[in-house]
């Protein structure tokens, strides 16, 4: 037979000299070598003092392996200052980091509720639709009234079309008044008006009552 | 009597429920399996006390713990392992994947194959069957199985290796009198070589002192186990098996799983026999 039998140990590269405390892995997440700041930023999610740190490795970081630990790190560690760190990478040029820090979001509701109110009204309306994609997978319950506030007071027709659209999932019926009336404030646009009458008979659908 | 009326689910709570059901787990309900899940959201209702659909929709949706969510996905799943199960995989692993990580390789360093969670061996012990019957090259390489569960008294059953009729039912009768001898009781027990062949060996996918020691792997199952993990600790997961793959090393999840909705570290490779998952080379 080929098959042959071997004990899992630990490999060579593993008796390391530098130490696994935070100190030591901050200064590997320094390194040249992507494979030790890789490990490094995953060991860091057991510190959470160095959530801002990671954050700002993040910006820098264009080795996707080590940014994928970085961001798993950030969710594990999940407070306040990751969600700070975070909440400004949503402007960055770079689209892989910004569906990143999106898909990082999504997963801090507690912590990223706070400061909602003022991504959705964020003078830049890119980051006003990045903020509705946020919440298109967020587990939190006011997701459906922060919907409902974008539909009825934000001024670009982009972030109410694509708040509107979870609305369809979300939505409940006392919501219908102000999604009907959203097409209104846009001229009647026509994919508006489409994307409202899909939510309506969503909702109703679901409570016919 | 006049009690409440009985809880009904809608057509458009159905086509709801469906959508995000899928895009949390891949798991797709054709409009045939309507009954089977209405029944069991209207059964999760009864039992969290919610007594309609839109209620126990949004719980489902907006529970931060995803408790609720974690309980839908067992009653709407089937545990159970058994020899040759989804071999679509396997003949892919002797079809595609090794023909391919072996075409450059050298000779000498042995394919290193992990099976994860193995539970009580019908996996890995599968892998070892398909490599020695169905692969060609068998004899020009040398191949370690690891297989690694969370559960010890699992693993203890997985080393003795016997296995009652409902396991072995996929296994053609050639084979059974191959690799298997009878014990008695309808039981069957793997060959001595076989069983000698596979390394067992205990891992929690969360300790990464531990799996950090798993290193070097050309093809990884885990099948059927993320979908009962949490989003983090998915995502974490999938961050062990990256680091535990050489570059070009393929991972192969369950038919219902998905690794893009999980990590962007691996890129989706379809061979004519399976959908499987690499990390770059």
């Amino acid at each position: 037979m080929a098959l042959i039998k071997k004990t899992v140990s630990a490999p060579p590269e593993e008796h390391r000299h530098s130490a696994r405390d935070l100190s030591g892995l901050l200064e590997q997440l320094r390194s040249d070598k992507p494979d030790i700041r890789r490990w490094a930023a995953l060991d860091l999610s057991e510190h959470s003092e160095a959530a801002e740190i990671l954050c700002r490795c993040l910006e820098e970081e264009q080795n996707m392996a080590v940014r994928d630990a970085l961001f798993t790190s950030l969710i594990r560690i999940n407070n306040n200052a990751a969600v700070k760190g975070l909440i400004p990478l949503l402007k960055s040029e770079d689209a892989a980091l910004r569906n990143g820090v999106i898909e990082a979001l999504r997963q801090m509701p507690d912590a990223l509720a706070p400061y909602m109110q003022d991504m959705l009204h964020d003078p830049d309306s890119d980051v006003r639709i990045f903020t509705v994609n946020v919440l298109e997978s967020l587990c939190h319950p006011m997701t459906p009234e922060w919907l409902l506030g974008v539909i009825e007071e934000d001024t670009h027709i982009n972030v109410c079309a694509t708040a509107v659209d979870l609305l369809a999932e979300v939505g409940s019926p006392e919501m219908i008044a102000s999604i009907d009336a959203l097409p209104g404030r846009f001229a009647n646009d026509p994919f508006l008006r489409f994307a409202a009458d899909i939510a309506i008979r969503r909702i109703r659908g679901a409570n016919p009552n | 009597m006049h009690g409440q009326p009985e809880p009904v689910i809608t057509n458009e709570e159905f086509l709801k429920f469906r959508e995000y059901f899928y895009r949390k787990t891949g798991i797709y309900f054709e409009e045939s399996k309507r009954y089977f899940v209405d029944k069991r959201i209207l059964e999760r209702m009864a039992k969290t006390g919610v007594d309609s659909f839109h209620a126990y929709f949004m719980n489902l949706r907006f529970e931060a713990s995803g408790r609720e969510l974690q309980t839908l996905i067992n009653a709407m799943t089937v545990n159970e392992t058994y020899f040759f199960r989804e071999d679509y995989q396997f003949r892919c692993m002797v079809r595609s994947m090794l023909p391919e990580l072996t075409a450059y390789r050298a000779a000498k360093r042995p394919i290193k194959i992990w099976s994860i969670p193995s539970s009580s061996g019908e996996e890995p012990y599968s892998i070892a069957i398909w490599l020695l019957e169905y692969w060609p090259q068998v004899d020009e390489w040398d191949i370690e199985i690891v297989a690694s569960d969370i559960d010890t008294k699992i693993l203890d059953l997985a080393r003795e290796g016997r296995y009652g009729t409902r396991s072995l039912q996929n296994l053609p009768p050639n084979l059974l009198r191959k690799y298997f001898k009878p014990v008695g009781n309808q039981e069957h027990q793997i060959i001595e070589d076989l069983r000698g062949s596979v390394e067992f060996t205990q891992v929690n996918l969360s300790d990464r002192a531990t799996t950090r020691q798993y290193r070097g792997f050309d093809i990884i199952f885990c099948r059927n186990l993320l979908i009962y993990f949490d989003d983090i600790s998915r995502r974490e997961a999938a961050e062990v098996f990256f680091g535990a793959l050489n570059p070009g090393g393929f991972i192969c999840l369950g038919h219902s799983e998905s690794m893009s909705r999980i990590s962007s570290l691996f890129t989706v490779r379809k061979f004519p026999e399976a959908i499987v998952y690499q990390k770059p080379l």
